[in-house]
């Protein structure tokens, strides 16, 4: 093996349950949150994804289509992706909205469960979302 | 659909009666890794034969490059390349002089590309064929099909006699096909594992019909095992659309859907009184769920 390869940055496994553009968004997205992928950072191309991690190209650009229609990646002509310099490049509302909602569901069940009305629900995100503005 | 390099519409066999494949309606495209999963004996190796055209379907008709499978012209035969579960070398030269062979039947033929994967394949070229392992005769009947890069690859069972090494090998060579986008490789096999790695879509056979076909991706993420723990008694009939299996007693239930949408939970909870989780399922949970 080539023992100049740069380490693995991704922990794909093909044999779970959740497909594997799934598991690469997540881990993008985290990474970028921990600040381990910083602004500018670059990202492997898909095909040398696809060729270390032994698995189907389209999933990799699918994740990455995502991940740039999200706002988390920037795609460079020519040149490998990029983290996007700038706190503010959150993409779309829509998109935004789109990934709290499996949470808004999760809430919503737990507040039918306790017979809580969308009024009461209502102000106490309105409070929470106060308290830390 | 006109840009669908393998299309089969309502393709049935059936020998002295016995029906082998029945009903099969499917496409692919250009740029996709389709793997064709089935137990053995559902069907998988009459149905690539029947796409290929190498026998007549007994009812219904495919296509491939938009030409009938029985009635392909040359022009289109040089585009696809096969490799068949039983190997057709012959038996008294050698790997190089099969590789020559094969190679002269072909206008274009790229030399670097097979000389490069014998090597890292590391298939003994000097030796007659007869003399070959099972896994070694695998690898060259590969190498006869990639040679003139096809852009339909058709494999049958391709990694069954390769050890683990070998079949990431090989593998990789799939992969490698697939960042091409206007090539197209269909290929069966019993291994969940390797099918997971390169497809990007799925088929899959049972008792000589397609029970599911589409993107891996969307399969996993449709097939689910639903939990539901209920705060009173379930009712005699769940009501639930699309379940494949289900086991319950007087409150509780797993059910495994196949055509399942976020927003079910919400509803299923709401009318059955119950807590919902939901679980994705691994395509070794999913195919056996779906022979149940």
């Amino acid at each position: 093996m080539d023992k100049h390869a740069p380490p693995r940055i991704f922990t794909l496994q093909p044999s779970s349950g959740v497909p594997i553009y799934r598991q690469l968004i997540e881990q993008v997205r985290r990474m970028v949150a921990s600040g381990q992928l910083a602004p500018g950072a670059e990202l492997p191309s898909v095909r040398e994804i696809s060729a270390e991690y032994s698995v189907n190209p389209t999933t990799i650009s699918k994740a990455y289509g995502l991940l740039e229609a999200e706002g988390l990646l920037q795609r460079n002509r020519g040149k490998p992706m990029t983290i996007p310099a700038g706190r503010r490049n959150l993409g779309a509302l829509s998109a935004r909205l789109k990934q709290v909602e499996p949470q808004v569901d999760a809430l919503v069940l737990a507040a039918r469960q306790l017979e809580l009305g969308a009024d009461e629900l209502t102000s106490l995100i309105v409070r929470k979302m106060g308290d830390h503005s | 659909m006109s840009d669908a390099v393998v299309s089969a519409s309502h393709l049935g066999k059936a020998i002295q009666g016995n029906a082998i494949l029945r009903d099969i309606s499917v496409n692919a495209t250009a740029g996709n890794v389709v793997g064709v999963i089935g137990k053995n004996g559902a069907g998988k190796t009459t149905l690539l034969e029947l796409l290929l055209g190498f026998s007549p379907p007994t009812s219904g008709s495919s296509t491939l490059f938009g030409h009938p499978s029985l009635t392909l012209p040359a022009s289109i035969k040089q585009r696809i390349g096969f490799v068949p579960q039983q190997d057709e070398l012959v038996s008294y030269i050698t790997g190089a002089q099969q590789l020559a062979l094969t190679g002269s039947l072909y206008p274009h033929w790229n030399r670097a590309l097979i000389d490069r994967l014998s090597r890292t394949w590391e298939v003994p070229l000097g030796q007659r064929t007869e003399t070959l392992s099972a896994g070694e005769r695998q690898k060259l009947s590969t190498l006869l099909a990639l040679g003139h890069e096809p852009q339909l690859l058709v494999l049958d069972e391709p990694v069954s006699s390769l050890d683990p090494i070998a079949r990431r090998q090989f593998l990789q060579q799939l992969l490698e096909i697939a960042t091409d986008e206007s090539r197209t490789v269909l290929f069966s096999t019993h291994i969940v594992s390797d099918l997971e790695r390169v497809a990007n879509q799925i088929w899959i056979v049972r008792e000589g019909a397609i029970v599911w076909h589409g993107d891996l991706d969307s399969l996993k993420e449709s097939v689910v095992r639903v939990s539901i723990r209920a705060h009173t008694t379930l009712p005699d009939s769940l009501g639930i659309m699309n379940a494949l299996t289900c086991r319950a007693d007087a409150t509780r239930a797993t059910v495994v859907v196949s055509d399942w949408h976020a927003d079910a939970a919400g509803d299923l909870a709401r009318r059955l009184d119950a807590d919902i989780e939901v679980e994705n399922l691994s395509l070794e949970d999913i195919f056996v769920e779906l022979h149940a």
